[in-house]
C-alpha cells in the first residue's frame, strides 16, 4: 500500500516539475517573480481543448502548436512590456505580471466561461505489483519530466542556452560578450511561455480546467521553485517530485484536510535551513 | 425670432418635465454576484436565475403595488467569490444604490456574512443558495431562504438508499471544508449512524487539493459500501476520474451536488453513470405556476429556449427568490419592508420550484428533496415515489 502511495506522489510531483519549470527559469534569469505564469498554463490548456474538442484536431499536433502559440505570447509580452522595466527593482515587474494576471485571466473567464472542462482521455491503467497506475498520468508525467529534461540539455549544449546561462550569471559580462541582453530576455520569457503551455495540455489531460486555477498554479509553482532553488531547472523537477510525495504522504499521515499546508509548511522549513533551496545556487535566493 | 425661441424653450420645458411622468417607475433588486472567482460558475448560474424572473415580471407589466406600476431592475455587482467584498457590496446597495430589497450572493458562507449586514439595516434578502441550518438559526427577520434544510436531502437518500440496498453496512464521507459541504456531510453522518450504518471514514479536504488519489487510496482499503463526496464540481470531477484510475468499485456513489450540474457528465463521460445526487429541484416535478411560466416544465423550456441547456435546481432557486418576493410585495400592496416581510412569514407560496413556506427561522420548510442518478446519460428522478422515473441502479462502474 505505500507504494501506492509513494507512486502517486511520483506521479503528481512529475507534473508538478513541468508546471513549475518555466517559472524557475524566468525567476531565474530574469528576476522576475512571474504572476502571469498560472495564467499562462491555463490559456495553454483551453488552447488545448479548443484545438481538440473543437477543431478535432488529434493532441499530439495541438500540443506542439500550443507551446509554439504560447512561445510567441511570452516573447510579445516581454518585448513590448517587460524589457521596458526589466532594470527596476522586482516589486514593479511582479506588479506588471501581476496585472497582465488579471487582464489574461479575464479575458479567459469571459471568452471560456467558468464551466469546468477536460479532455476525457481515458489509456487504461497499468497493474504492477498489486499497485494501479493510470496511463494518462504517466503520459502527463513523461512528456512533463522529458520537456524539462530537454529543456535542461538546450541550456547546456545550444548557443542560446548558453547565452540563456550566461546572462543568468552576469548580465553585464554576457552584453560585453556581444549577448543581446533583451533578445535573450525575450527568449527566456518566451521558453517559459512554452512550458506552461506544456504543462497546460498535460493539466488539460487530468484536471477539469477553469479560470480560477491559475492561482492554484502558481500557488505550487512558487512552492516548488523555493523548494528546488531559485532559477534552477533540475531543482524545478526535484522540487515538484518533493512536494509530489509530501503532499500525498501528508494526506495519508495528517489527513487530507492539511495536505496542501504540508506544501507551504515545508516551504518555510527550507527558506529557514537551506535558503538557496535544495538544489539552488548561492546567490538567487 | 424671439417669439420662436420662446416656443422651443416652452416645448422643451415641457418635454423635459413630461418625460418622469410618461417612464415607468423601477423597483430595484441589489444583487451581489461571484461573476469571477472560484465561485464564477454557480454565480454566472444565478444571474440567469434572476434574469429570468426579472424578464418575465417585466413582460407581464412589471410589479403591481396597489395601483402603481413597476418595472423590476436588477442593481448587480460582481463580488469578486470573495466575502469580504460581498459584505461591502451589501452596504453599497443598501446605502448608495438605495436597494429596498435584496438578493443573497451565493453559497452559505457569503449568505451568512452579507445577511447580517442585511439584518442591521432591515432589508429583506432573499437566499437562493443557502441551505445550511446555521445560518437560518442566528434568527434574523429579514433572511429568506428557497433551499429546505440540508437534513431534510440526507434523510430522503439515507432512507432510500436502506430501503433499495438491504446490505448497504458501510459509508465513507468526504467533503470539501467550506461550509455547505461540510454542513451536508455532517448531516449525512448523524443520519446514516441514526439508520445505524457504518462510517468507516469521514474526513475533510482543504479548497485548491488538486490531487485525491492517496485518500481514495485509503478509502480503497475500507471497502466501503457507500461513498459520499461533496465538494465544488470540479473537485467531484477529479475524484471520479481518479476513482477509476485506481479501481475502486462500490455499490453506491453520491455526490453532491455536482452530478445535478451537466458539466460533470460532460467531463466524466462515462464514468458519471450510476452516480447518486441528490437537488431541491428538478424540471420533472412539474409543479404548477400561476404567477409566472405556468409549470416546471415550461420554465425549463423558457430557460432552454434563452440559454441553450437545462436549468438546474440553482438557477430554479434564484428564479424563485426574485419571484416570491415579488408576490409578497404585489400581496402587501406597499414595498415598506414590514409589511413585505409580514408577508413572506405568513404566506405559502405556490411557483414551479414547488410550494415555498418560510418558517419560523425564514428557511423554506417543505420538503421536496429529491434522490437521482445518472442513467444512460440522463438525470433521473429516483425518488420521492410520485415523481420517480426509474429504479435505483446498484454498482459504481456498472457491472457487465
Amino acid at each position: 500500500m505505500l507504494a501506492q502511495y509513494v507512486v502517486n506522489g511520483l506521479l503528481m510531483g512529475g507534473l508538478y516539475a513541468c508546471l513549475a519549470v518555466g517559472f524557475a527559469l524566468v525567476w531565474g534569469v530574469l528576476n522576475i517573480v512571474n504572476m502571469l505564469h498560472g495564467s499562462m498554463v491555463v490559456l495553454g490548456a483551453y488552447f488545448c481543448l479548443v484545438g481538440v474538442q473543437q477543431l478535432g484536431l488529434p493532441l499530439y499536433a495541438v500540443a506542439p502548436a500550443v507551446c509554439i502559440v504560447l512561445f510567441a505570447f511570452g516573447y510579445v509580452i516581454q518585448r513590448g512590456l517587460l524589457n521596458r522595466v526589466i532594470t527596476q527593482p522586482i516589486l514593479i515587474t511582479l506588479t506588471l505580471t501581476f496585472g497582465l494576471e488579471l487582464i489574461v485571466n479575464n479575458v479567459i473567464l469571459n471568452v471560456f466561461s467558468a464551466t469546468p472542462r477536460s479532455l476525457a482521455v481515458n489509456l487504461g491503467t497499468l497493474d504492477v505489483w498489486g499497485m494501479r497506475i493510470p496511463m494518462v498520468r504517466i503520459v502527463g508525467m513523461l512528456v512533463a519530466v522529458f520537456l524539462t529534461l530537454l529543456l535542461y540539455w538546450l541550456l547546456r549544449h545550444s548557443k542560446m542556452g548558453r547565452a540563456i546561462i550566461a546572462v543568468r550569471m552576469d548580465r553585464h559580462a554576457a552584453a560585453l560578450m556581444g549577448i543581446r541582453i533583451p533578445q535573450i530576455y525575450a527568449l527566456t520569457f518566451g521558453i517559459g511561455a512554452l512550458m506552461a503551455g506544456a504543462a497546460g495540455c498535460a493539466m488539460a489531460l487530468i484536471y477539469p480546467v477553469t479560470p480560477m486555477m491559475s492561482g492554484v498554479f502558481l500557488g505550487k509553482a512558487f512552492v516548488i521553485c523555493v523548494l528546488g532553488g531559485l532559477g534552477s531547472v533540475p531543482g524545478a523537477i526535484i522540487g515538484g517530485l518533493v512536494l509530489g510525495l509530501v503532499e500525498g504522504l501528508g494526506t495519508l499521515t495528517l489527513g487530507p484536510q492539511w495536505a496542501t499546508s504540508v506544501g507551504f509548511i515545508l516551504m518555510m522549513a527550507v527558506i529557514i535551513v537551506f535558503p538557496s533551496g535544495i538544489a539552488g545556487k548561492k546567490g538567487y535566493e | 425670432m424671439l417669439r420662436w425661441k420662446f416656443v422651443a424653450a416652452a416645448a422643451s420645458l415641457g418635454l423635459l418635465t413630461a418625460t418622469p411622468a410618461l417612464a415607468q417607475d423601477v423597483l430595484k433588486l441589489g444583487a451581489p454576484l461571484a461573476l469571477t472567482g472560484p465561485l464564477a460558475d454557480a454565480g454566472a448560474k444565478s444571474k440567469q436565475g434572476y434574469e429570468m424572473c426579472v424578464s418575465a415580471v417585466n413582460e407581464k407589466g412589471g410589479v403591481n403595488v396597489g395601483d402603481k406600476k413597476y418595472k423590476l431592475e436588477l442593481v448587480e455587482y460582481d463580488y469578486q467569490s470573495d466575502t469580504n467584498r460581498a459584505v461591502q457590496i451589501v452596504q453599497r446597495l443598501i446605502n448608495v444604490d438605495k436597494v429596498p430589497f435584496l438578493l443573497a450572493p451565493y453559497g452559505s458562507g457569503d449568505t451568512k456574512a452579507t445577511a447580517v449586514v442585511a439584518e442591521r439595516y432591515g432589508v429583506p434578502m432573499m437566499a437562493a443558495a443557502a441551505a445550511t441550518k446555521s445560518i437560518f438559526d442566528q434568527n434574523l427577520n429579514n433572511l429568506f431562504g428557497i433551499l429546505f434544510p440540508n437534513r431534510m436531502i440526507t434523510d430522503a437518500e439515507v432512507a432510500y438508499y436502506k430501503k433499495n440496498i438491504p446490505e448497504l453496512k458501510t459509508v465513507a464521507v468526504l467533503a470539501l471544508n467550506n461550509l455547505f459541504p461540510k454542513a451536508i456531510a455532517a448531516e449525512l453522518v448523524e443520519t446514516a449512524k441514526d439508520a445505524g450504518l457504518d462510517v468507516v471514514y469521514n474526513s475533510i479536504y482543504s479548497p485548491d487539493t488538486t490531487d485525491f488519489s492517496n485518500v481514495l487510496t485509503q478509502i480503497k482499503a475500507l471497502n466501503p459500501d457507500w461513498i459520499y463526496v461533496t465538494g465544488y464540481t470540479q473537485d467531484l470531477i477529479i475524484i471520479r476520474k481518479q476513482m477509476a484510475d485506481l479501481g475502486i468499485e462500490v455499490k453506491l456513489l453520491t455526490m453532491t451536488a455536482g452530478p445535478a450540474y451537466p458539466e460533470f457528465k460532460d467531463n466524466v463521460k462515462a464514468l458519471a453513470e450510476n452516480v447518486t445526487t441528490n437537488s431541491w429541484w428538478h424540471q420533472n416535478a412539474n409543479y404548477t405556476d400561476a404567477f409566472l411560466f405556468g409549470s416546471s416544465q415550461k420554465y425549463n423550456d423558457a430557460f432552454n429556449a434563452r440559454f441553450k441547456r437545462d436549468a438546474t435546481y440553482l438557477e430554479a432557486a434564484a428564479t424563485v427568490s426574485c419571484e416570491t418576493l415579488v408576490m409578497a410585495i404585489e400581496e402587501a400592496k406597499s414595498l415598506a419592508a414590514a409589511d413585505v416581510r409580514k408577508v413572506l412569514r405568513s404566506k405559502t407560496f405556490d411557483t414551479f420550484y414547488g410550494p415555498v413556506r418560510f418558517g419560523a427561522s425564514g428557511q423554506n420548510d417543505i420538503n421536496a428533496a429529491l434522490v437521482m442518478q445518472i442513467q444512460d446519460d440522463k438525470l433521473i428522478v429516483l425518488a420521492p415515489e410520485n415523481l420517480k422515473q426509474s429504479t435505483l441502479r446498484i454498482g459504481v462502474p456498472p457491472k457487465k
